[in-house]
Parts: C-alpha cells; structure tokens; sequence
C-alpha cells in the first residue's frame, strides 16, 4: 500500500512540479486570473489548503475538549495532515504574490522594508495567525507523540486543545476576513466567518475520512459528521445565492449531491464508495473555492481552467501524498497503537473488544462520565488549574502588546482602532500561554526531557522567534538604497522624483498614479482616484500634510523624507494627474468629432 | 428588517430550539434540523428584510444570528454538561457578531459594540453559573431575547 500511494503521490507531484516550476517563471499570465478580483488558481488552492489544514487539529482538539472519545491513531492522522496541509498551502501565497523572493514582505515587520506593514490588513492578520496556529499544532501533535514516552505529558493536552479549539476557529475566520473585508460585491458577506468554518470542516472530515480508508478502518462518528456537514453547508449556499444570486452548480452536485449517496448502505459499507464521497466531495470543495476566489469562474467570459491550474492541483495533491505517508512512515513507531480503534471498524470484532475495555477503563469518556454522577464546579476544572497562569501571563503581554504597539510611530498618526486590532489579540494570548505552559511543564515540572536533536530543533525554533521579534521591534533599517539617497538629494531634477515616486509610492499609486488596483484591492478597500480636479481641491500643501503624516490608508512617511522631498513627490503627482487630463480630454474632443461626422 | 419583525424573529428562534437535542434523538435529526433551520431562517430573513436586504448589509448574517440565538435557547434544556454548552453557545453567538461587525466595518458600518459586550457578559457570567435553575433557565432567556431585541 505504501508504495502504491508513494508512486501515486510521484505520479501526481512530478508534472505538478513542472507546471509549478512553469508558472514561476511565466508569472501570473499563465493560470487562470478572474479579470475582476485579480485573484487566480494559487490563492483557491491556498484558501483550500488552509481549510483542510484547519480540520485535522479542529476534529482533535474539539474532540479531546469535549470528552468525545477518538482514539489515539485517528487523532494522529488527522493532527499530521493539518500540519502537511499548512506547508502545501504555505507555497501559494507565495506564487501569487509573484516576487518570491521578498516573501517577508507579507510579514508585519513594522518598517523593514521600508514601507509600514499595514497592520489593519486582514492579510497581515492572516499571517500572524497561520503562523501561531501552525507552531501551536506542531506543538500538540509533538506532545501527542512523546506522550507515548512521558505519559505525564497527556495532561497537556486537554488544555492545549481548549486553546486550540478557538483558535482554529479564530485563524480562519480571519483567513474569510481577506474576503470580507474588501470592497468585491461577489465577497460581502458578513457571513463568511461561518461559512468558511463550515467548508473547512467540511473539507478536514473528507479528508480523514479518505485517510481512514487508505488506513483500512474507519470511524462511523466522523463520517456520520460529514454528511450532517454537507446539508449544512447547502443552506449555507441557499443563502449565498438568495442574498447575491451567485451559485456554483459544480460545487453544489461534487459536494451537496453526491456526498448523500452515503444514505445507500451499499455504497456507505463499500470501501471503494466511500473514497468516491470523500474524492468527491474534495474536489466539489476545490471548485466552490476557486468559484469563490474567481467570482467569474464558469462563466463564458471567463476563461477556464488550463493545464497549469491542473498541474498546480496535481502538485499540491501529489506533495500531500508523499509528505503525509512519508512522515508517517518515519514516525510509524510512535503512531502504533496496541489498543482498539473508537468506532467500529471494518470486518473485525474490535468493536466488542472497544466496549470491553471501555468497560474495564478508569478512565470515562462524555456522556458517561455524568451518567457517574461527574460534576465540576463552576471554575474548577483540571484544565483551567493548568492554564490559569499560562493564560494571565499572556492576557498580560498582549495588553503590554497593545500599549507598545499603539504608543509606535508607525501606528499613532493612523487611525487605529479596536476593530482593527482584535483581530491579532486572541492568536497572541494563546501563542505566550503555550510557550509558558511548556517552558513550566520542562524547567519546572520537569515533565519531560528533550533529546539532543529535539533540543537543536527548539533552541532553533526560538532563535528564529527572537530574530522575529527582534526585527519587528527594531523596525529595520528605514535607510533607501545609494541611488535613492542620490535621488532624494537631487530632487530638483523631474526624471529623479519619478524614480522615487517608482520606489516610492507606485506600489500603491502605480507609475501612472492611477493606482496599483490589484495591490490596493488586496489591501485596503479601494480609495478615490486621485485625479487633476481632486489633487487641486485637496491642495498641495495639505498632500504633502499626508505623506508625512499619513490619513486613512496612507501611512506616514515623515522621517524617511524631507519635506521637500514630499512636495517634490506631491507635484509629480499632480504633473502625472494634469497629462492623465489631457490624454482624458483628447480621448473626449475625438470623440465629439467623431460623434459630428456620423450622420 | 422592522422592530416588530425583528422581535418575532427572536420568538421563532425561541421556537425552533424546542425541536433540538430531543432525548434519545439521533445526530442526523439534529444535523438535519440544524440545516432546516438555517433555510428557513434564511428564508425568514429574505422575505422579511424585502428590498432591504440589498441596502441593508447588516442583514447578510441576520440568519446565522438567528441559528446562534436559537442554540442558546436550546441548551437550556440539555440534560448534560450544560454549563458548557451554554457556554459554548453563546461564544458562538458571540463569534458571528464580532467577525460580522469587523467585516461590515471595513465597509463603513459601525460595530455594535454594545450588543457585542452584552454577549460577552453574559457569556463570562454563565461560566459561575453552578448547577442551572428553572428560573435561572428563564432569566437567561430573557436577557437573550433583551440583547436580541434592545441592542
């Protein structure tokens, strides 16, 4: 089985890679790019990546939180392909932003580069959370392993799953805020919270659900949750389509039509049946999401999906196969269990032996335990002795957060408020709340000890944090390259400023000064054009005020130039704005002649 | 939507939530339920709403609301781990209005931030709540229906 799946895996990911190699190369021109949102193939395969990443650790931590017994080896599985998930969906951003080598720049890094993260983006939100949600599930899956060696590290688990379980729900809520936040008629929705945790879990159980059977067992529960999933999500597209008319057939038939056919106990106690529900319910998620990206998708103006969309799919697929059963099979030795599965399993007695060691086990599970007259007061449950000072602790950083970041340059003359910051709040709670929890359980509880490589690969770890958190709070080096100092100095010269309104400002006003509208749209909501009839009733004098000092979406750039610098920068705006009047009102006097020749 | 449709859509949120987690009820009854209702509140809401619900964006999670609504006044009458699941509920009414407001927000509507502390409070209350009274069961539900209809 395992080299099928090994060939399988290379089958797909070899002439993924191609297509993959293909489209670095040739840029966003060669996979399918909705001509309205501008957004294409990488981010569906991200946002579907980021929603099967979400639903292995989700089922875990939920389960564990709620006392629902899964065992040990299912919990596993879906704990690995969470974390195999987030590194396929890692590779997209990346392609779509085009220039891979300044990746970081998606980062919140304050003023590294020269251009201050935008910290009321949800896409700077979005990474900080992915970030914290993904060494928080390394974590738990790596506890959940060497528990098997220190079985006083299952207390941990509880409490990590109690803050796991908001914030999953947290990390992609945020990931459905780049969406909803935006100005796209075919994205507004202030249900999109709801709705892309719905598609996630959707999409997390077929997936395990389609790992189980590879494994060759199966737990009844979890796909008994995958079709009440699926009738769910439906209402949810009734809604979409009652409040926007929009609606994806294909999605619709692949993951709201077929997946009933588990309803046939012909097909649900087949084997090969339930691959084909959860294939195809995968692939009618795939195709609702790159409906969602790509609102013009399926439409005839829009063109469809060609051999690089396929490739990239086939290599996010491929690259899961090999680095799922991959990973496993190097950490076989730890994932084995000797006890019983939880729900019945395929042709075998197991489920009698279940009960009776469910019978004999001290250990009560849910219902159970409340039926033996289990109570807990008020405040006083196990997990919250171990999380009380985890917690305070990281209540309290993340108000010192707060009061630091608020008291910053980059953030006082922008206006800054709750809404903007919530957001990041709850991810930092529980990333200092996890970091106490283990640093207690290993210095003073000494609860567990570290081999020598899992020492190299923490002390790593939290090298790469400190030079995180030391750049971030540094801010970088604000200083512009030899020729755009040159520039600046010389700002009498018109070919000069250009280059610095290049450097400077295009990224966002574009080199035309009609704005960068794939970038602005990502980013913010879409401000007003800047044309020759706004730039003179707005004044000089008071631009070269919000270059400086920055307004609304424009961030302050007082300190990296001079005023006149700003002014210089604020007049060639105004000369590209009075050629953009000229051009318009040529455009307009040949059209009026035109419009007199007709007869 | 109107005040008065509004305050019925509260009542039939309280109505719907009679029909849940039933003794004995099976998880395809509740999940279908579960989906039933959110069509039929969808539904409420698109014919209630009428033109509004192109004006009105504010509108575009008034069904989620309702199923959250609707949860809350469900666990009431939970046999098991209620506190819990009262708990829970309520964050997750408390959830969809947050993440709503921001989204709206960016939009240029203002977050309720009224309604958004009720929750909050309500549901940071909930968690010293020991074992649950009928008439600490009414007074639940009762602050429900007035953070529902009031902000």
């Amino acid at each position: 089985m395992f080299r099928a799946l090994m060939i399988a895996g290379l089958a797909l990911f070899l002439p993924g890679a191609c297509a993959l190699g293909y489209s670095v190369f040739q840029g966003p021109s060669s996979w399918m790019t909705d001509a309205h949102t501008f957004w294409g193939t990488p981010i569906s395969l991200f946002v579907f990546w980021i929603g099967l990443a979400h639903a292995g650790t989700l089922l875990s931590a939920v389960f564990l939180a709620l006392d629902i017994r899964l065992d040990r080896r299912t919990a596993l599985i879906a704990e690995l392909s969470t974390l195999v998930s987030l590194a396929i969906a890692a590779v997209f951003p990346l392609m779509h932003l085009g220039v891979i080598e300044n990746f970081y720049m998606v980062a919140p890094l304050l003023d590294a580069r020269g251009n201050i993260a935008n910290v009321r983006s949800p896409l700077v939100w979005d990474f900080c959370c992915i970030a914290v949600y993904a060494v928080l599930s390394l974590l738990f899956f790596a506890t959940h392993l060497k528990a098997r060696s220190y079985p006083a590290l299952d207390m941990f688990r509880k409490p990590m799953a109690w803050l796991l379980f908001p914030l999953v729900l947290w990390v992609h809520t945020v990931v459905s805020l780049d969406f909803a936040a935006t100005f796209v008629p075919e994205w507004r929705g202030a249900f999109f919270p709801v709705y892309f945790i719905a598609g996630a879990i959707f999409s997390g159980l077929a997936l395990v659900n389609l790992l189980l059977c590879t494994e060759g067992y199966r737990v009844r529960l979890l796909e008994r949750l995958q079709l009440i999933c699926s009738w769910i999500l439906c209402a949810i597209w009734i809604w979409d389509y009652m409040l926007k008319g929009s609606f994806c057939t294909s999605a619709f038939v692949f993951a709201g039509v077929l997946p009933q056919f588990r309803m046939v106990s012909a097909i649900r106690e087949n084997k090969w049946g339930r691959v084909a529900i959860s294939l195809s319910i995968l692939l009618g998620l795939f195709l609702e999401r790159q409906f969602l990206v790509s609102p013009e998708f399926g439409s005839p103006a829009s063109s469809s999906l060609g051999w690089v969309d396929w490739g990239l799919l086939a290599f996010s697929a491929g690259a899961f196969v090999l680095l799922f059963w991959g990973i496993q099979y190097s950490l076989k030795r730890f994932m084995e269990v000797d006890g019983s599965y939880f729900g019945e399993v395929d042709g075998s007695d197991m489920a009698e032996v279940e009960e009776a060691e469910l019978r004999d086990s001290p250990v009560v599970y849910g219902v159970e335990k409340s039926k033996k007259g289990f109570y807990v007061h008020p405040w006083s449950s196990e997990e919250y002795y171990v999380l009380r000072l985890p917690l305070l602790v990281g209540f309290a950083v993340t108000i010192a957060f707060m009061f630091w970041a608020i008291e910053r340059l980059p953030f006082e003359n922008v206006e800054f408020s709750l809404a903007h910051v919530v957001p990041l709040l709850y991810p930092l709670i529980a990333l200092v709340a996890v970091i106490v929890l283990y640093a207690r359980a290993y210095f003073v509880q000494k609860v567990f000890a570290l081999h020598r490589l899992e020492k190299i690969v923490a002390a790593a770890l939290l090298v790469l944090a400190g030079a995180c958190a030391g750049t971030f709070y540094a801010g970088g080096s604000s200083e512009g390259s030899a020729d755009a100092r040159k520039s600046a100095s010389e700002f009498g010269d018109l070919d000069l400023v250009g280059a610095a309104w290049n450097a400077r400002c295009a990224t966002c006003h574009g080199t035309d000064g009609k704005f960068n509208e794939k970038f602005v749209r990502e980013f913010y909501p879409v401000p007003q054009k800047l044309d020759l009839q706004r730039v003179d009733s707005l004044g000089v004098d008071s631009l070269v005020n919000v270059v400086l000092n920055g307004r609304g979406n424009m961030n302050p750039y007082a300190g990296r130039l001079t005023y006149d610098e700003a002014r210089a920068l604020v007049n060639y705006m105004r000369s590209l704005a009075v050629r953009d009047s000229a051009v318009a009102a040529s455009a307009a006097g040949k059209q009026e002649v035109a419009n007199d020749s007709t007869p | 939507m109107t005040p008065l449709l509004n305050a019925f859509a509260c009542l039939l949120a309280l109505g719907c939530a009679l029909f849940l987690w039933r003794e004995k009820s099976s998880p395809y009854r509740n999940g279908a339920l579960l989906a039933g209702f959110l069509l039929l509140f969808g539904v409420f809401t698109y014919f209630g709403a009428a033109d509004s619900l192109v004006t009105d964006p504010s509108l575009e999670h008034y069904p989620f609301r309702m199923l959250a609504l609707c949860l809350c006044f469900s666990t009431t009458s939970l046999p098991l781990y209620r506190r819990r699941y009262l708990v829970l509920a309520q964050v997750l009414w408390l959830w969809i209005e947050l993440f709503g407001g921001i989204a709206l927000y960016y939009r240029g509507f203002d977050v309720a931030w009224t309604r958004i502390a009720a929750i909050a409070g309500l549901a940071l209350g909930s968690t010293f709540l020991s074992r649950i009274s009928r008439e600490m069961e009414f007074c639940l539900m009762v602050l429900w229906l007035a953070v529902w209809v009031f902000f």
